[in-house]
């Protein structure tokens, strides 16, 4: 069985895809610490842009819309997304038809799922994020998402915070999306030092006063609140510490 | 700057308003402004009782001229009182928007002076967001009963949302709790908001519509002794004649010490009951005779399509091949998520049961009433059936579901099932 090794880019998993497809029994994955049988043989995938132009349009041909999802899948932390993506666009590409909506493919469940999680975490982070704001008015959001969800974010706030300028820092996977109020970019960013603004302490202790006041004691129902806010998103919450 | 014990005695008088979505407004950002709506609505936050922060939830004023018996707020109660003005209300929403602590502005207001003098404060504030703040944002306004048309027409046609509550389910009560409301000071404004959204879309004005997401309304439940069936009544014809988008219930606290009121609250089970039945009429095409006589309350062990199934199980089981959609959203567990899910799916291949739980359709309760391929998979008897949806019923009272839970070994001794 061969086992194609990507570094994790688009389009080094699309190249893959296009070596892989003639292969009767294979694996795609970005995953280095893979458990390996004792019959396969590993290949290291080099992103060629033509290969990835090829498998792109040809799924693109029959779904215009599968390509994006397979791109948003492709963020996801599931170990074997690669794997999940390859069988969707083989499928795909034997249906010859959008395949989307046969709901009960094997495959198409599996993407689904992997797209679940995605687009909620975006959804939910669209909430949970915090800006802090520092000396020079700029704002500044830390947080450790599950997936790479960065410059979906970056789209969302700034469309919604037009003439502010902000930056929203991925600590996991060391990138930073930046704003300076016209057009935003991505970049590998390792620690920040914050200076706070003046009046960033008052507002953390108004919005922590709030956050008490408004909550009803006579009704807890703490297990509603886990579950819509899980725990590990806690330490980015000022209302939380 | 705003002070702290403001917002805090602010905030408690207004935690008990239910109604927080941000939904149903694509409000876009002007130039130079800050700020737009999310028609999916957007959660900032989830408090220890369960319920999410979604928008800034606050009184202008809590020092009330009115005496309504089950508020913390009415005028013959000493408790510390407190105003904003709208500056100090703008410069809080616009700092915590920017810092994503909050969706926008849910603004309500006790009555003070006289009820136009606080509508015309509560619109002015709102105005100033928009026009100097130049703010975006999803703003929600409650209305205040007796207060002139105009003003209240000229703050519909500033924010998204506006919500008069009828506070009580009947005129009676209303009578009884809150003598200075009237049924007529609430209804009137609700009804002839609804009339300029009408005519908004009859003749699809786009640019500065009316209220783009509608109206709401509230009532507590459980203060008066009205039944659910009731309660549902007035709810549907509330959706019918006002075309409101939301009914929000309020089960009743007991914060006031009054000899009209309850010394109990109503408990949570009868609220969500109650919203539960009230999905069954907004999303899945019940009527509220089908889910509960007038004089009757909604059963606490059955949800209310489990109930109405169990009295109509000569129409199930139900094919789920060929069924139509409007059968399948009738069938207890399927939702209109898995009733999509179905019917896309099985234009391309049948479906059998193993199918149906790879797709996450959740066959707890539905297997009782429905066919894959003609197969049954369900119990046979009803007295069976009911046992199992108890149970199924009272895991979800105790645990969030999850992949490993088991029915309860202590409740299937108790009925029987193993």
């Amino acid at each position: 069985m061969k086992v194609f090794i990507t570094d994790g880019t688009v389009e080094a998993f699309f190249t893959a895809v296009f070596d892989a497809y003639t292969e009767s029994n294979c694996i795609i994955s970005s995953d280095r610490q893979i458990q390996l049988t004792l019959d396969s043989q590993t290949v290291c995938v080099d992103s060629d842009m033509q290969k990835y132009q090829r498998v792109l349009s040809a799924v693109e041909n029959y779904d215009e819309y599968a390509a994006d999802d397979l791109l948003l899948a492709l963020r996801s932390c599931n170990p074997q997304k690669e794997q999940i993506a390859f069988d969707y666009i083989k499928e795909l590409l034997r249906t010859r038809h959008p395949i989307r909506k046969r709901l009960s493919l094997p495959e198409v469940i599996a993407l689904n799922n992997v797209l679940y999680k995605v687009t909620g975490e975006t959804h939910r982070l669209k909430g949970l994020l915090r800006f802090m704001e520092n000396a020079d008015g700029i704002l500044y959001a830390p947080y450790s998402p599950d997936n790479n969800i960065t410059d979906i974010l970056m789209r969302h706030f700034a469309e919604r915070l037009k003439c502010e300028r902000f930056v929203i820092h991925d600590l996991k996977r060391k990138i930073a999306g930046m704003y300076d109020g016209k057009n935003w970019i991505i970049g590998y960013a390792d620690q920040a030092e914050i200076c706070l603004s003046a009046d960033e302490c008052t507002f953390v202790n108004l919005w922590k006063k709030y956050y008490r006041a408004v909550n009803i004691e006579e009704r807890p129902h703490e297990k509603q609140m886990k579950g819509s806010m899980p725990v590990r998103y806690w330490k980015f919450l000022p209302e939380k510490q | 700057m705003i002070d702290e014990n403001k917002l805090k005695i602010l905030t408690e008088s207004a935690k008990y308003d239910v109604s927080c979505s941000s939904s149903g407004s694509n409000r876009a950002n002007k130039a130079g402004g800050i700020g737009n709506g999310s028609v999916g609505g957007i959660c900032h936050s989830f408090t220890p009782d369960g319920r999410c922060i979604s928008l800034l939830k606050i009184l202008m004023s809590n020092d009330c001229v009115y005496d309504c018996e089950y508020c913390p707020n009415r005028c013959s109660i000493d408790v510390p009182r407190a105003r904003l003005t709208p500056d100090e209300i703008c410069e809080l929403v616009i700092n915590f928007y920017k810092r994503n602590y909050i969706e926008w502005l849910f603004l309500s207001s006790a009555v003070f002076e006289s009820p136009n003098r606080t509508m015309e404060l509560l619109c002015e504030t709102v105005e100033k967001l928009r026009n100097v703040y130049n703010f975006n944002g999803y703003i929600h306004l409650k209305g205040i009963p007796h207060a002139d048309g105009g003003i209240v027409m000229k703050a519909a046609k500033t924010v998204d949302r506006m919500s008069y509550n009828v506070e009580l389910p009947s005129e009676q009560s209303l009578k009884l709790l809150a003598p200075q409301k009237t049924k007529q000071s609430l209804l009137l404004p609700m009804k002839s908001l609804s009339q300029a959204i009408e005519y908004d879309k009859q003749n699809k004005i786009r640019r500065g519509k009316v209220l783009p997401a509608g109206q709401t309304t509230q009532m507590i439940i459980g203060a008066s002794p009205e039944p659910d069936g009731q309660i549902l009544k007035l709810t549907e014809a509330l959706y019918l004649n006002m075309n409101l988008r939301r009914v929000y219930y309020s089960s009743y606290v007991p914060v006031v010490q009054s000899n009209k009121l309850p010394a109990v609250g109503a408990g949570l089970l009868r609220e969500h009951r109650l919203y539960q039945a009230d999905w069954l009429i907004r999303f899945y095409g019940f009527n509220v005779n089908e889910i509960c006589d007038e004089n009757e309350n909604l059963s606490p062990d059955f949800d209310p399509k489990c109930a109405w199934a169990l009295r109509n199980m000569h129409l199930f089981p139900v094919e789920i091949n060929t069924a139509p959609l409007e059968t399948l959203l009738r069938v207890p567990g399927i939702g209109a998520k898995s009733a999509y899910r179905i019917t896309e799916a099985r234009r391309f291949a049948k479906l059998d049961f193993d199918n149906l739980a790879k797709m996450r359709i959740v066959l707890k309760r539905a297997r009782h009433f429905i066919t894959c391929k003609g197969k049954f998979y369900g119990s046979d008897s009803i007295s069976q059936v009911r046992s199992s949806l108890l149970i199924a019923g009272a895991n979800d009272e105790n645990e969030q579901l999850s992949m490993f839970s088991e029915p309860s070994t202590a409740l299937s001794a108790l009925t029987g099932e193993i």
